[in-house]
């Protein structure tokens, strides 16, 4: 058939159909169970989605690890509530606010874009410099950046109300457009790893002299696939916010770093696959796990409290996969319909 | 002393080595010519144990190497004189000899090794306890020659020891190592410098594109291959 | 006068802070000069020491040998991690160690929450760290002095063994180019075996006179000793073991110095400021301040 012919010729599209189809599915499916946890852990997911899906794009294609985004992803979330959030309630949650934000108030969506764009704008204007460290060295900066952005939102309590929770926040958030946003997400990022930026970060990170040889600015394309990825997380940081309805700056800090990393390590970092495939089987592992710890402590077989357990199975669970998988589950290929290939079209390479 | 049957090897996602077989004898000196790119390095590499053939046996006194780790290798008699000499600079010649004698436990035996090299190699008495950062290309050749030399190998390896060096020096250098050969040592020579290799050499191998492409005596090569072809990369 | 003490006062928490954060850093670059892997499981060696001093502290033991037995436990733990964790990934990618020691990091603080608590522990102390002295007219803690005195020990007799010992020109040699180090016979695992306990007991020792400071253990502790071996060590570029104790005590100058001298509205942003000055550093030296080899 005509159509499966241009899919098989189109990776692109092909990838996207293949991702997004189950998901949708995920997502009708717990629509119509009516489950209301189902739907808070779907949702969790799809959030979770877009974060690890930034990740890839920007780790994934350039081999180096970050540590900064999720502390954008707290900006992006105290940044859009700082917006969206009532002016009563503002004044009730954030009593030590700035005269002139006082006032201010957008509609979510609005909120929600420009609490994206601080985001994004502070992450492009930190990390610009820090492109010229080399790789070692540009891990542990994006960790200490990480724990500057979690001291500032702990301590500038005027815009965060510290260390406390911050809360008042009305629910936005729920299965269908963060079902929406992370698909779009999705497709962009499929796109991006073809593009030509995204084949420029991945031949940076596979010979940098070579890279650089051919002319390929480094610090320009490092950049920019830093800057998306920080995009991505400040955008869910919103959706989060308006999730969760209630948060604190700790919930933006190395445990949330850990999951994520996780869930695109075990998927697999080179491929937008590996992100869905890793973020859909973590998120299980966790619900699995948490019901277990939940029952444990229930049963009182420890003598009490279980704490730390899946997270603790979890960290094993990725050095099993370091070990024996390091490309991850999907080992860097992106999930392709297998069309039949026709005489005709050339078979076209990854 | 030293068999290579039909060894295929690979760097990265390039394959060097299509089915390389040579032969070292015990006492000889051999020489690998070969153009830029034409598997040498990658065969010292893969018989030093840094890289692991696919298939294919290496045979060092009918015992076989494949599968052994370098600090194996080294201690079963043979030794590398890597390309770019691989010095330590930081250390001083002292310390990049002392490293070379690891593998011997005799203390009064490093003392004479120490002697036989100063003997051999003046310079290394003289800066002895300087940075060998600070030797000339040269000098730095000597050492690394002579860190190799202090583990006593029965078979050593060389590769590439005129790169980066003035013509003077290469020929010092070659002088230095057809001594070794009359001293007694098995020499497995790689070399880009055809012309020099082959006055030495009591047989030679021509590589091209990871085989061998032609065998025998200086002679016999001199008369049947474009020696000169060879050296741009490719056997008339 | 009381311009000396506040001086002299000022350079003794330099030190001893100095000293700490130099014994740490010491212990990370040492692996990462040979094997290019960032530890991020390194800090988690002060939370062991920690987590043993308090397993400890209900025995009859004298203070000196359950440090002792701390730090020993901080040796093989950092033996047992490269060997089950590391080696197997050794000729693998350098991204992937490095993903793998932050998963170990993960794995042993929330070991640390299952098996003892999640709730922070005492620290049992020897006497001598509640001992003070006056010096010029100011309190000093003794376990500061004591600091500044067992690492210089530390350090020296680490210099003696990377100068006189064939060990230790081979960690030398081997932080310079680790397969020619190979290729002449000495055994990878050897260097790289003494490389980890080297630094656990680099770290081990710092444990102690942290827990002075701190007096109780939580499965997080091991964070910020961590950043600070991190930071040391970019700040003394990133291959130099010398530059890495430079790093350490200059990171400690500078939070010294803001913690001193920020006004108190901005005091609680010290880490902000020591990080940002670090970072401004990093802009202008990207290789470090020492000009590694």
């Amino acid at each position: 058939m005509d159509i499966l012919r241009q899919l098989d010729r189109a990776p692109i599209l092909n990838t996207s159909i293949t991702l997004l189809v189950p998901l949708a599915l995920l997502a009708a499916l717990t629509a119509l169970l009516g489950d209301l946890l189902l739907e808070r852990i779907v949702t969790a997911m799809f959030i979770h989605l877009i974060v690890v899906t930034g990740l890839q794009m920007f780790m994934g294609n350039s081999g180096i690890v970050s540590f900064a985004h999720i502390g954008f992803m707290g900006i992006g979330a105290y940044a859009t509530v700082l917006f969206s959030l009532d002016p009563e309630v503002k004044a009730m949650t954030l009593r030590h606010l700035y005269e002139f934000l006082k006032p201010v108030h957008l509609p979510f969506w609005a909120a929600l874009l420009f609490g994206t764009g601080i985001g994004t704008v502070v992450a492009a204007i930190i990390s610009y410099p820090l492109m010229r460290l080399h790789d070692a060295a540009a891990v542990i900066t994006s960790f200490a950046v990480l724990v500057v952005l979690h001291d500032v939102m702990v301590h500038w309590t005027e815009v965060t109300n510290g260390p406390r929770t911050l809360f008042g926040v009305e629910r936005e958030t729920f299965l269908w457009n963060s079902a929406l946003c992370a698909m779009i997400g999705l497709v962009f990022a499929t796109w991006f790893r073809e593009s030509k930026v995204g084949l420029q970060l991945r031949a940076s990170r596979d010979d940098r002299m070579a890279a650089q040889a051919v002319g390929i600015n480094m610090l320009a394309v490092r950049w920019l696939g830093f800057v998306l990825m920080c995009g991505y997380a400040a955008f869910a940081g919103g959706l989060f916010a308006h999730f969760i309805t209630s948060f604190q700056p700790r919930q933006f800090y190395l445990a949330e770093v850990f999951v994520v990393l996780a869930m695109l390590v075990i998927g697999g970092p080179g491929s937008v696959s590996g992100a869905v495939v890793g973020t859909v089987l973590v998120t299980a592992l966790r619900e699995g796990l948490r019901v277990g710890e939940a029952q444990l402590n229930i049963m009182q077989i420890f003598g009490g409290q279980v704490v730390g357990l899946t997270e603790f199975l979890l960290a094993i669970s990725m050095i099993a996969i370091l070990i024996f998988r390091p490309a991850g589950l999907m080992r860097g290929r992106e999930l392709r319909l297998p069309l039949g290939r026709t005489t005709a079209a050339p078979r076209r390479s990854r | 002393m030293l068999r290579l049957e039909d060894v295929h090897a690979q760097y990265g996602a390039i394959v060097a080595l299509h089915g390389v077989s040579i032969d070292v004898r015990e006492g000889e000196l051999v020489a690998l010519i070969g153009a830029n790119g034409a598997g040498k390095s990658t065969l010292l590499s893969t018989i030093a144990g840094v890289l692991r053939p696919h298939q294919g046996r290496i045979e060092f006194r009918g015992e076989s190497l494949v599968g052994l780790v370098p600090e194996r290798i080294v201690r079963r008699g043979l030794a590398m004189v890597p390309e770019n000499r691989e010095i330590f600079p930081a250390l001083t010649v002292e310390e990049n000899l002392r490293l070379g004698a690891y593998i011997r436990k005799d203390r009064d035996e490093f003392q004479a090794d120490l002697e036989h090299m100063f003997a051999l190699f003046p310079i290394l008495q003289e800066r002895f306890t300087q940075p060998a950062g600070t030797l000339s290309g040269g000098e730095q050749q000597q050492l690394a020659i002579a860190r190799a030399l202090m583990s006593h190998p029965d078979l050593l390896m060389l590769d590439e020891p005129s790169l980066g060096l003035a013509p003077k020096i290469v020929e010092q250098v070659f002088e230095l190592i057809q001594h070794l050969h009359e001293d007694g040592m098995t020499i497995l020579l790689v070399e880009q410098n055809v012309s020099l290799s082959l006055e030495i050499a009591d047989r030679a191998y021509v590589l091209n594109m990871g085989a061998v492409q032609a065998a025998g005596t200086p002679a016999e090569l001199r008369e049947n291959v474009d020696l000169a072809s060879v050296y741009l990369g490719g056997v008339g | 006068m009381s311009n000396v003490g506040a001086i002299l006062q000022f350079t003794i928490d330099v030190l001893s802070l100095g000293s700490l954060y130099a014994l740490m850093a010491l212990g990370l670059v040492i692996i990462y000069g040979i094997l290019r892997l960032v530890n991020f499981a390194y800090g988690e060696l002060i939370m062991v020491v920690g987590y043993a001093l308090f397993l400890l502290s209900p025995t009859p033991l004298p203070w000196l040998v359950m440090g002792l037995l701390a730090v020993l436990v901080s040796i093989m733990t950092a033996y047992l991690t490269e060997r089950i964790a590391f080696r197997p990934l050794r000729e693998r990618s350098l991204t992937a160690v490095l993903i793998t020691s932050f998963a170990v990091s993960t794995m042993l603080q929330n070991a640390a929450m299952l098996f003892v608590s999640p709730r922070a522990r005492v620290v049992p102390l020897p006497e001598i760290f509640t001992v003070q002295v006056i010096i010029a007219e100011r309190i000093v803690p003794l376990r500061n002095l004591i600091a500044i005195g067992v690492s210089i020990a530390l350090l020296a007799l680490f210099a003696l063994l990377l100068k006189r010992t064939i060990l230790g020109i081979a960690l030398r040699a081997a932080a310079d180019k680790f397969m020619m180090t190979r290729m002449l016979g000495i055994p990878a695992n050897l260097v790289i075996g003494t490389a980890f306990a080297i630094s656990g007991l680099l770290a081990g020792t710092v444990a102690l006179f942290w827990f002075g400071r701190t007096g109780s253990v939580t499965p997080e502790i091991g964070l910020w000793p961590l950043l600070v071996a991190f930071v040391s060590t970019v700040i003394g570029g990133m291959r130099s073991l010398l530059g890495a104790v430079v790093g350490g005590y200059v990171l400690a100058l500078i939070q010294m110095t803001f913690s001193n001298f920020l006004p108190p509205e901005l005091l609680e942003f010290r880490v902000t400021f020591v990080f940002t000055l670090v970072i401004f550093i990093l802009l202008f030296r990207p290789e470090g301040l020492i000009r590694g080899r």
